[in-house]
């Protein structure tokens, strides 16, 4: 390639899987792999996870511990697959409080849970199933498109920030720490649930045979897209390690970071409060 | 078990700064973090079973390590410390501003994750910091046991002189009942509170601060012994005091009459009790020296 031309020559070159790319090509090749997959998003990942990325949603909400009235922020979420639970938790707390103590009204109609996703396509999937949950017209979910990177919101706005299985796949991971940082409150939690890498001997060969030999195969069959998937599997080994992300994590200004494996390391959930 | 760490810390603060100009303070105020080795008064001389005073340092170890007194540490090695301890200490302060607020909440929400919610919201902190706290509702029991536990500490001090006029199973009375009055306005949800301290994963702090509890009482009535008796006072008090506590929450009577009295014969009991063994020790040695005499006096005549 060659590089003279004066746009390329400020450009650093950035991970896309093992590929080097110029940091301008990463979103767009992002945004074409979750394009091309995002009609079989959610099969695949049942497929991919043998139906644990259920469990590891549950474990990320249960962590967040919702509450009514909150402002929560999920990014890279199109799917709603987060949102959706967070909801889901704050409705079960109002219903138990039903017969309980008065429930704070206006704090439940203030409760939003705000998903924000890059991908147009990945969006519409997203609607899609609120739809079809009933929850099409819920006043408290509000789907947009926006850059995990530049926040389209006020500083120190939202109670809760999560993203899912996103950040990988952000091109600059500090920018979009610190773009969480600042639209946090004070009090506000930090949390990213993201593949992650596996330490245990033995499992991790095995891990690794299943990384590379039967994801892409399996993409290839039930979405008919080899690539996307290869690049996915490259792009976890790529990922910062634990340790390595949580150091990120307090250098963007979190305090109390702390992060939990799951699965042995396939995935994990890092933790930060902002104080 | 992080929570009675702050409420050190904050303490530590609070008797480092006052031992500059009162060094009694420094004794009153927080006798649990002091040897009495380390003690500037002879009063504090307080002699505590091992298994105790390990209990109360593993929390505290890293603190009683900044208390001791180094006179070769060099000025700006302190401000560096301390600067680092109050990075620390704002975070935790935080928190506890929350716990604070959220006990106003108790008595209509109950020890619950709302109540927190409530506090968080008073203090102006996003609610979502109550995930911070990794035993939520145990966090808040605790601070509140933390707390009172601070409080009574305050009282005994101020009314020292009330408490020397009296007997002594009254002035253990009394200072139960002090202690006990700190939970009247959590009367209806306090069965709540006990339920929380009894969970498995909760029981060791719990028990931690109970065992804490009895030994300030007794200290603060006036007990110095050091030997085997220890532990049967100890448990005998956190015996009378649960008793005591349970017997409240049925309570109806108007301020707790009941439960004064309940506890007032309690006390008496146990140290009748006391007594009553006492005395039949010295009945056994006695019968057993007249019988002694009236074997030998039979063996002396049979022998001549």
């Amino acid at each position: 390639m060659p590089i003279t031309s004066p746009a390329l020559l400020h450009s650093h070159a950035t991970s896309f899987g093992f590929k080097e790319v110029p940091e301008e090509e990463k979103s767009r090749m992002v945004g074409d792999v979750f394009s091309s997959v995002a009609s079989k998003y959610d099969i695949m990942n049942d497929i991919m996870s043998v139906g644990l990325h259920r469990l590891w949603k549950d474990r990320l909400v249960s962590k967040l511990s919702p509450f009514p009235g909150m402002q929560h922020l999920d990014v890279a979420g199109g799917t709603g697959d987060i949102a959706f639970r967070v909801l889901e938790a704050i409705h079960s707390l109002e219903r138990q409080r039903i017969s309980g103590v008065a429930v704070d009204e206006d704090a439940e109609d203030e409760t939003r849970v705000f998903i924000c996703d890059i991908n147009p396509a990945m969006l519409d999937v997203g609607r899609r199933r609120a739809i079809a949950k009933g929850l099409g017209e819920a006043r408290s979910l509000i789907w947009m498109e926006g850059d995990a990177e530049a926040l389209k919101f006020e500083d120190a706005s939202m109670d809760g920030y999560t993203i899912a299985f996103g950040i990988r796949n952000v091109t600059h991971i500090e920018k979009a720490l610190s773009e969480a940082y600042r639209v946090l409150r004070r009090g506000g939690r930090f949390l990213c649930l993201e593949l992650s890498h596996v330490d245990i001997p033995g499992f991790r060969d095995l891990y690794d045979f299943y990384s590379f030999s039967v994801i892409p195969s399996v993409g290839e069959i039930v979405a008919g897209d080899r690539e996307s998937y290869q690049y996915l599997v490259e792009s976890i080994r790529k990922f910062p390690s634990q340790e390595k992300f949580a150091t990120m994590i307090k250098e963007a200004g979190f305090e109390k970071v702390e992060y939990e494996n799951l699965a042995g390391g396939v995935v994990a959930i890092h933790s930060g409060f902002k104080l | 078990m992080n929570i009675i760490r702050w409420s050190f810390a904050n303490g530590i603060r609070r008797t480092r700064w006052l031992s500059i100009s009162s060094p009694i303070h420094r004794d009153l105020n927080n006798p649990l973090l002091f040897h009495p080795s380390q003690s500037p008064l002879p009063s504090n001389n307080r002699p505590l079973p091992y298994n105790l005073r390990a209990l109360s340092d593993k929390t505290s170890s890293s603190i009683h390590d900044d208390v001791k007194p180094e006179p070769t540490q060099t000025v700006s090695q302190e401000q560096q410390t301390e600067e680092e301890k109050k990075t620390n200490h704002d975070i935790k302060d935080d928190q506890t501003r929350v716990l604070q607020a959220a006990l106003e909440h108790v008595p209509t929400l109950g020890w619950t994750e709302a109540a927190m919610v409530a506090g968080a919201r008073e203090v102006d902190l996003s609610p979502s910091i109550v995930g911070a706290f990794p035993r939520k509702e145990a966090a808040l029991v605790e601070y509140f046991m933390d707390d009172c536990l601070q409080r009574l500490l305050g009282e005994i001090e101020s009314r020292e002189e009330e408490l020397s006029n009296l007997v002594f199973h009254d002035r253990i009375a009394k200072i139960i009942r002090i202690r006990l009055e700190m939970q009247v306005p959590y009367i209806s949800k306090w069965p709540q509170a006990l339920s929380i301290q009894a969970n498995p994963l909760n029981l060791p702090t719990s028990f931690k601060q109970r065992a804490v509890l009895v030994d300030e009482i007794w200290h603060a009535a006036g007990d110095r012994s050091t030997d085997l008796d220890w532990y049967a006072k100890r448990t005998l008090l956190g015996g009378i005091y649960a008793a005591t506590e349970l017997y409240m929450l049925t309570d109806y009577s108007p301020e707790f009459r009941n439960t004064w009295i309940f506890l007032d014969r309690r006390v008496s009991d146990a140290v009748d009790c006391r007594k009553t063994a006492q005395e039949a020790a010295q009945l056994a040695t006695a019968i057993g020296a007249g019988i002694g005499n009236t074997v030998q006096a039979f063996l002396r005549r049979q022998t001549q």
